[in-house]
């Protein structure tokens, strides 16, 4: 069961902790490797917390509930997860609990010829197969089991369209049905990607929102993006495009078990982007949040 | 979506990822059970431009990273030498973790191969590194108990986050001159500078004594007491360098 929240935001330390103090959020969303290190230990990597951030992080927050948003999973990769991360993640609950918490569905490490874990730099999407779908189900029923809270996996923008498919999942929101399906797990719609992707490959964005599991969908993402070379980039670098609130609207309307909404912002920009900037878009957040939930 | 290519995930995603990290680096389909069809639809990938934009989004965000991991070392760098390192660095795949140290240890350890030594843009490079080991160590840096020392069968050894620096001039002068690209005298072991990082010293660096650097030098990879007070090394000298955290007990 997700617990409505309303508003969120993610933990940026570079940001001014009144931003958290200001009555706009209602939750914070919390990447728990901002506050961690990565130590080599023998053939292996740690994931560690690093205290004294985390307590800074704990500090700003004051006292609002946290989600976790992850991004160092990679639960698509069929070489096997990092499970430095979820090592890193029990601490985390011990320390700091969360009511929920999520990862990208997409894969970014692959084998290496030595038999090391290679990164690749950028996720990348994994292709609608049952395959993927009985690895990622699989993997997600024992982190819902793990974690006892609710596990979400967020849809990605992709930008290569011609990826392997099984006919019988069809395509990305295909393969997110079935997992959610086989594995109890909830959909971190990030309707930014959802933007992008109809852009970029010329789909109508209600049609992908209406083919998506909207009953499972426990989290919304806002952000905004920027054109390179043709395609339409989800960069976290401005201001929410109208056409993304459209579909927040259209979104909420259609999803009964949304517990909140977070405007995404990439820490390398919130600086200049500014606290005024990031406050008006939490605000139209929060008032279409209100009127789809009082209507 | 291209239905009816049934590939491998874990071939799939190898292959994928080979073409994005290294698109230009030799054979990225080598050693996968692909057949024909297989292979053909991973070469209609690689033509589509979906494909290409990815592999542009994956280099700027490893250029991003290692930019930010050596910026002081490559602020100072020649623009070709810059763009060439930079270049040769993401080819071999680096620039991929988005943990900072990790990519700054990692990529300053590149620069400094391909600096020449002894040179003042090594001296940078080997005092990035330093400051970064030294700043890591601090955060979980601790005073042990300095009577452990006392002990004539303690094990020291240098620290894990102590570092040496070299420096051919006066160290603000040569930074500074780095930074605004002026010219500085050549490189001359007349005026040697040898600056000592550790976690535990309150700004991270200090000038060393010739003392010290000896000391450092005979503890190495691990020493017991015993032998350096037989060498006739003061106890007071070692204790402050392991107030410093130069100096490490070796089973820590």
């Amino acid at each position: 069961m997700i617990q409505p929240l309303g508003i969120g935001f993610p933990y940026i330390a570079k940001l001014p902790a009144e931003l958290y103090r200001s009555g706009l959020l209602d939750f914070v969303e919390v990447t728990g490797e901002t506050v961690c290190r990565q130590r080599a230990n023998g053939r292996s990597v740690a994931i560690e917390i690093i205290p004294e951030q985390l307590d800074t992080a704990r500090a700003t927050c004051a006292g609002l509930p946290i989600v976790v948003h992850g991004v160092e999973l990679s639960i698509g990769s069929a070489q096997g997860w990092n499970s430095a991360y979820l090592d890193m993640l029990d601490e985390f609950q011990a320390t700091w609990p969360f009511l929920w918490h999520s990862e990208h569905l997409g894969f970014q490490t692959i084998p290496g010829e030595d038999g090391r874990t290679l990164e690749v730099g950028v996720p990348l999407p994994v292709p609608p197969t049952r395959e993927a779908v009985d690895l990622i189900g699989q993997r997600s029923e024992e982190i819902c089991r793990r974690y006892g809270v609710p596990f979400l996996l967020e849809n990605p923008a992709y930008y290569i369209a011609d990826l392997p498919a099984d006919p019988e999942i069809g395509d990305d929101m295909g393969l997110i049905d079935a997992i959610m399906k086989r594995s109890g797990c909830y959909l971190l719609l990030d309707l930014h990607n959802v933007y992008c992707n109809s852009l970029n490959h010329r789909r109508d964005p209600y049609s992908i929102l209406d083919s998506a599991p909207l009953d499972r969908v426990a989290e919304i993402h806002v952000a905004g993006g920027a054109s390179h070379d043709g395609y339409w980039m989800d960069g976290h670098n401005g201001p929410v495009p109208e056409r993304v609130w459209e579909l927040l609207e259209y979104t909420l309307a259609r999803a009964p078990n949304v517990g909140g909404v977070v405007y995404e912002v990439l820490d390398e920009v919130a600086g200049s982007l500014g606290v005024e900037a990031i406050g008006k878009e939490l605000e139209r957040a929060g008032e279409i949040w209100s009127q789809c939930r009082q209507g | 979506m291209q239905a009816g290519v049934s590939m491998g995930l874990l071939d799939f995603q190898t292959a994928m990822g080979r073409l994005v990290r290294a698109p230009d680096g030799g054979d990225p389909l080598r050693s996968l059970h692909l057949d024909e069809r297989e292979r053909a639809s991973l070469a209609a990938l690689k033509q589509s431009s979906g494909y290409q934009f990815t592999v542009g989004v994956q280099r700027s965000w490893c250029v991003g990273r290692a930019t930010n991991a050596g910026y002081l070392t490559l602020s100072i760098l020649d623009p070709e030498v810059r763009s060439r390192v930079l270049d040769e660095w993401t080819n071999s795949g680096g620039g991929t973790s988005s943990f900072f140290a990790a990519e700054t240890e990692a990529f300053l350890d590149f620069i400094a191969q391909r600096l020449p030594d002894p040179s003042h843009e090594l001296t940078v490079c080997r005092l990035e590194q330093a400051t970064l080991r030294a700043n890591e160590g601090a955060s979980t840096f601790t005073q042990r108990d300095p009577a452990l020392v006392d002990a004539p069968e303690c094990m020291l050894r240098r620290g894990r986050h102590a570092g040496v620096v070299m420096f051919y001039g006066e160290p603000d002068r040569i930074l500074n001159a780095l930074v605004n690209h002026e010219r500085l005298l050549p490189v001359s072991d007349a005026a040697v500078v040898t600056m000592l990082f550790g976690p535990g010293l309150e700004g991270l660096c200090r000038p060393a004594s010739q003392l010290e650097i000896a000391l450092l030098a005979r503890v190495g990879s691990g020493v017991e007491l015993s032998v350096l007070m037989r060498e006739g090394w003061r106890l007071e000298e070692i204790k402050a360098m392991l107030r410093a955290g130069f100096v490490e007990y070796a089973e820590g």
